[in-house]
């Protein structure tokens, strides 16, 4: 019984998403980086201060509330694939160019051990 | 949050650390949930858990360099949660848990929840200490086990499992008096 | 006597014929005991996926970018192993031959085979033709300490590959389609 009771009280108390409003209002001014203010009720009066960062912030948050944190690991995920495969093909090109140095070395060095035979050095 | 997630987030910690603000966002975002969940069920209602939730995010903003790793900042977040609330809840008799008409839900909404033990899970939250309330928190919202627990309050470990085990044997207790009652209405 | 369709005829033939069409992807091992023992291993899997994803990474005004695009443009697949050792002779002829084998097959043309003593490294050379266009490279360099195993599958425009000299250090090889051996690999 008391597993299940357990169980239960877990599966409750998961935790719960905070207001939207409030929620975006945080982020904006974690972007901003805006330090806390003593204990306005309602989350700042945006009257007081400069438009622009709050305008600013508050598009910011949107634009990661909108896209949600799972989805902007995942393009964190996409780029950095996409910077690795990058890197893979300039270290492959590299590689392949320096073999192709060493047989271009050969042919050269032979080339001019021909020319210096036939000349009589 | 899966393995391949906490590694992710290393590296936005890492970002934040170096000033990037939208990485700091993400982190906020990531976290906030667990945040304001605890505020909330500590100190009972949206305001007050909101209030807190906000300072809480705005001191780590002055903290990022002490932060080692996600997993560090999650055992941070906790800490200052709880803490705090156990000290505004010292300045307050008795808490209000917030009321069954308050839109905002205190509780996870499942499909198969108990209204019951819900409430009884409230009251229960009501009448304990605070520093009993961060331990029945921490253990059952935040999965730690009594070993983390007795590390995020800076409590001794049997502290921690004496109020384990207090409070389930309230919720037992509560749970079979429901039980009882409901034999009764079936019967009469 | 039975008169068979031409149709029909093409349809039982298509198998044969698929089964001729030139390969330029080599099944190359994965060489695990080898790897143990190397104190540097490069493997390098870039499928047509992985290459376009590159290609959106690549910088168009950037030089070297820019260059690495165009090449890779026409690719359908880049796949290196490169093993380095601590010491000569740790790996044997032998562990590459399962490669070399394979450009016994037809539609190989070995293109250069070197042997220098100054270096002691030996880089042969094969690219595969088909409708006089190349459609494959591949590469085996071996070294005291090091082999290396290329193959660039996809329209290679190796006039591209000769602009890529001073960009990754290429040379311009004296490479004239017209003047490639005829089918068939010469040892």
């Amino acid at each position: 019984m008391s597993q299940e009771i357990e169980s239960r009280m877990r599966a409750a108390l998961r935790p719960v998403a905070p207001r939207e409003d409030f929620s975006q209002k945080l982020l904006a001014r974690v972007i901003a980086g805006q330090p806390a203010q003593p204990k306005p009720r309602r989350l700042l009066a945006a009257s007081a201060r400069p438009l622009a960062w709050w305008l600013t912030a508050s598009l910011a948050a949107s634009l990661i509330l909108a896209v949600g944190v799972e989805r902007h690991l995942e393009q964190q995920r996409l780029q950095q694939s996409g910077l690795e495969a990058r890197r893979e093909v300039v270290e492959a090109l590299r590689m392949t160019s320096q073999k192709l140095n060493l047989a271009y070395e050969a042919v050269k060095n032979q080339s001019t051990s021909l020319a210096d035979e036939k000349s009589g050095v | 949050m899966n393995d391949e997630t906490w590694d992710l987030l290393d590296d936005e910690l890492a970002k934040a650390r170096l000033g990037e603000r939208t990485a700091l966002a993400v982190l906020v975002q990531a976290h906030q949930r667990a945040v304001y969940s605890l505020a909330l069920r500590m100190l009972g209602t949206r305001d007050l858990a909101e209030d807190l939730t906000q300072d809480v995010f705005m001191q780590l903003n002055g903290n990022l360099g002490t932060i080692e790793s996600n997993k560090h900042l999650g055992f941070w977040l906790r800490r200052v949660t709880t803490n705090r609330a156990i000290d505004q809840l010292r300045r307050r008799s008795r808490v209000q848990m917030t009321s069954l008409e308050d839109e905002q839900p205190f509780f996870s909404a499942e499909e198969d929840a108990d209204p019951m033990l819900q409430r009884h899970l409230r009251d229960l939250l009501a009448d304990l200490s605070p520093p009993a309330r961060a331990v029945l928190l921490l253990r059952y919202q935040e999965d730690l086990d009594p070993t983390d627990i007795a590390q995020t309050l800076d409590m001794p470990v049997n502290t921690v499992k004496s109020h384990l085990k207090r409070s389930l044997e309230t919720m037992r207790e509560k749970s079979l008096g429901m039980q009882s009652a409901r034999c009764e209405d079936s019967s009469t | 006597m039975k008169k068979f369709s031409l149709p029909i005829f093409l349809a039982l033939l298509a198998p044969a014929l698929a089964w001729a069409a030139p390969n330029p992807r080599l099944a190359i091992p994965e060489f695990a005991g080898l790897a143990q023992k190397a104190t540097e291993s490069v493997t390098i899997t870039l499928d047509p996926a992985l290459l376009a994803m590159a290609g959106r990474f690549l910088d168009g005004n950037d030089p070297q970018d820019a260059a690495t695009k165009e090449i890779i443009k026409g690719l359908r697949g880049i796949y290196v192993r490169s093993y380095t050792f601590d010491k000569d002779s740790a790996y044997q002829q032998a562990d590459i031959d399962a490669v070399r084998a394979q450009l016994a097959a037809p539609g190989w043309n070995r293109l250069v085979e070197t042997h220098s003593r100054k270096t002691r490294a030996n880089v042969d050379i094969y690219i595969m033709i088909d409708d006089n266009q190349a459609i494959g490279l591949a590469l085996i360099a071996s070294e005291p300490r090091q082999f290396t195993i290329v193959n660039i599958i996809g329209a290679i425009d190796l006039d591209k590959l000769h602009k890529l000299e001073g960009q990754f250090g290429v040379p311009k090889l004296d490479i004239d389609l017209s003047k490639t051996p005829a089918q068939g690999a010469q040892k």
